[in-house]
């Protein structure tokens, strides 16, 4: 059989509201950014509520977890030419283990010559975590396609016409009735 | 200060971690056997959700209105979805999709035994949306809490979708088994043909399953099949009943110390059968999805031909 189903893993970072940080949801194969953010917003952006999606290739963001940095003292040397381009980096960490579908979110960005350089300045600033981060990823601003403005109406809004994709729509009727079934047995949000 | 620690310090450490509640993340050091576990369970998962397309997209054409096919449409979408997002989780493990999806056509590859059963009447969409949809969401409430990130997330994603599947069910058949004797009688058929089949998407009883005891001391699992079986038994059997639908097993019965509704034998020599591949569907599934693999080809060229392109505009 062809290898022919493969293509690039691409990060997808989904955006609810504008006053909202974007956060990783999940990864989707596609030959280019273009059909990355048309892959994404199928496999993601099934349901409301989207207001912008970021793409970028797998392997241009750099991950740590807590546990790495811990046992990777050094994690952060590496040899950097004197003259190596400052760049944009986006930072995203998680800070809560609570049960979530979101692996990390947007906290902001740096500037730095390099993505290890980058998360070092990150966290000896202390300015993105309250009180722990269990994983940090960093993004090139470069490598990031985004979804636009106008693709809203197109790729987002259709969503909110199809009531009948979500559970509350059938809460009428049969389910009148007080339910046997305990109530964390069925997440409802 | 990695390199000179001894493996059991590191798995000690490891399951002190996981004993913690920490969820264990791409990059941590985790052992092979956690690794592996993952993995076949995942793309076992994954491949269920793709398969499962397929019994239930044969009804798209004949939905009775536009209301049922837009659900099922949505349904069926969805089911598509979440095997991408169970790719994407096993694929943080270091396997990559292609080989996944290529073992499932080669019929190297497990998937839920549930999909080798037919769908024979409209009343089956109905019934596995609430009775195999449910069983379903009931492992899948119960992996949301998986020691491992990305399964758990993928999980938790999941089962908020999941929900609608099995709502739109329990609706189709609530409202069957009210209605005309017609009606009525094709969703205790549906029953009948379901029941066995989907409390035997728990798996094997925990006697004869051996991947039980490490999936649950390293919290992958964290409950048996046959706790999750019988949990599911006692929330569905009332419902069943509250409609006058009748359980196909004359030897359910209610056991008032224990609280459970106790079931008769499953017949496992049935599930070992059909996990072999020798079930009613098994070859037609695959046919299916190496057709549609096949048939898709164009697509995926085209797509890569125009990457090609836009590459070298650029």
């Amino acid at each position: 059989m062809s290898r022919d189903t493969q293509w690039p893993r691409y990060e997808v970072f989904k955006q609810d509201r504008p006053d909202k940080p974007h956060a990783a949801v999940g990864t989707v194969h596609a030959p280019d950014p273009e059909v990355a953010l048309l892959n994404a917003r199928d496999v993601f952006v099934r349901r409301p509520s989207c207001y912008s999606l970021w793409v970028a290739p797998e392997s241009a963001v750099f991950k740590m977890t807590a546990y790495e940095l811990e046992t990777q003292p050094n994690w952060w040397v590496e040899e950097l030419p004197e003259e190596a381009p400052e760049e944009t980096y986006h930072i995203f960490n998680k800070q809560t283990q609570r049960r979530s579908m979101v692996a990390v979110t947007h906290v902001g960005e740096v500037t730095a010559r390099s993505p290890r350089e980058a998360l070092r300045k990150a966290i000896e600033s202390g300015q993105f975590v309250e009180k722990v981060a269990y994983m940090w990823w960093v993004v090139p601003e470069s490598a990031i396609a985004r979804s636009s403005e106008e693709d809203v109406l197109s790729m987002f809004e259709p969503a909110k016409d199809k009531t009948y994709r979500d559970q509350s729509y059938y809460t009428g009727g049969v389910f009148a009735r007080r339910s046997q079934r305990r109530p964390e047995d069925i997440p409802l949000s | 200060m990695t390199d000179d620690r001894t493996y059991e310090e590191k798995l000690a450490e490891f399951e002190a971690r996981i004993e913690r509640g920490e969820k264990i993340e791409p990059g941590d050091w985790m052992p092979d056997e956690y690794r592996r576990q993952l993995i076949r369970m995942i793309s076992q998962h994954a491949h269920s959700e793709v398969v499962g397309m397929l019994p239930e997209g044969a009804w798209i054409p004949h939905a009775p209105s536009l209301r049922r096919k837009m659900i099922l449409i949505a349904k069926v979408q969805d089911e598509g979805g979440h095997g991408q997002y169970l790719y994407h989780a096993a694929e943080s493990l270091g396997v990559d999709r292609e080989e996944l999806i290529e073992a499932l056509l080669a019929g190297k590859a497990k998937y839920s035994n549930v999909f080798n059963y037919p769908t024979l009447t409209w009343a089956d969409i109905g019934m596995i949306g609430w009775l195999v949809d449910g069983a379903a969401i009931k492992n899948q409430t119960m992996l949301a809490h998986s020691s491992y990130g990305p399964y758990s997330r993928a999980m938790v994603r999941i089962c908020a979708e999941e929900t609608f599947h099995y709502k739109q069910g329990k609706e189709m058949i609530t409202l069957y088994a009210k209605g005309t004797p017609e009606q009525r009688q094709m969703a205790q058929d549906a029953l009948n043909r379901w029941w066995w089949p989907a409390l035997m998407m728990f798996g094997p009883p925990d006697s004869q399953s051996i991947h039980t005891e490490t999936l649950m001391r390293w919290k992958i699992k964290i409950k048996t099949n046959d706790q999750l079986r019988q949990e599911f038994i006692n929330e569905i059997v009332p419902e069943f009943l509250a409609l006058g639908l009748e359980i196909p097993d004359p030897d359910l019965h209610y056991d008032e110390e224990t609280g459970n509704w106790v079931i008769g034998e499953i017949d496992w020599d049935e599930f070992w059968r059909v996990i072999r591949g020798n079930g009613p569907m098994n070859r037609d599934r695959l046919a299916a999805r190496r057709e549609a693999h096949e048939k898709g080809k164009w697509v995926r060229e085209a797509l890569e031909a125009y990457a090609q392109r836009q590459a070298q505009a650029a």
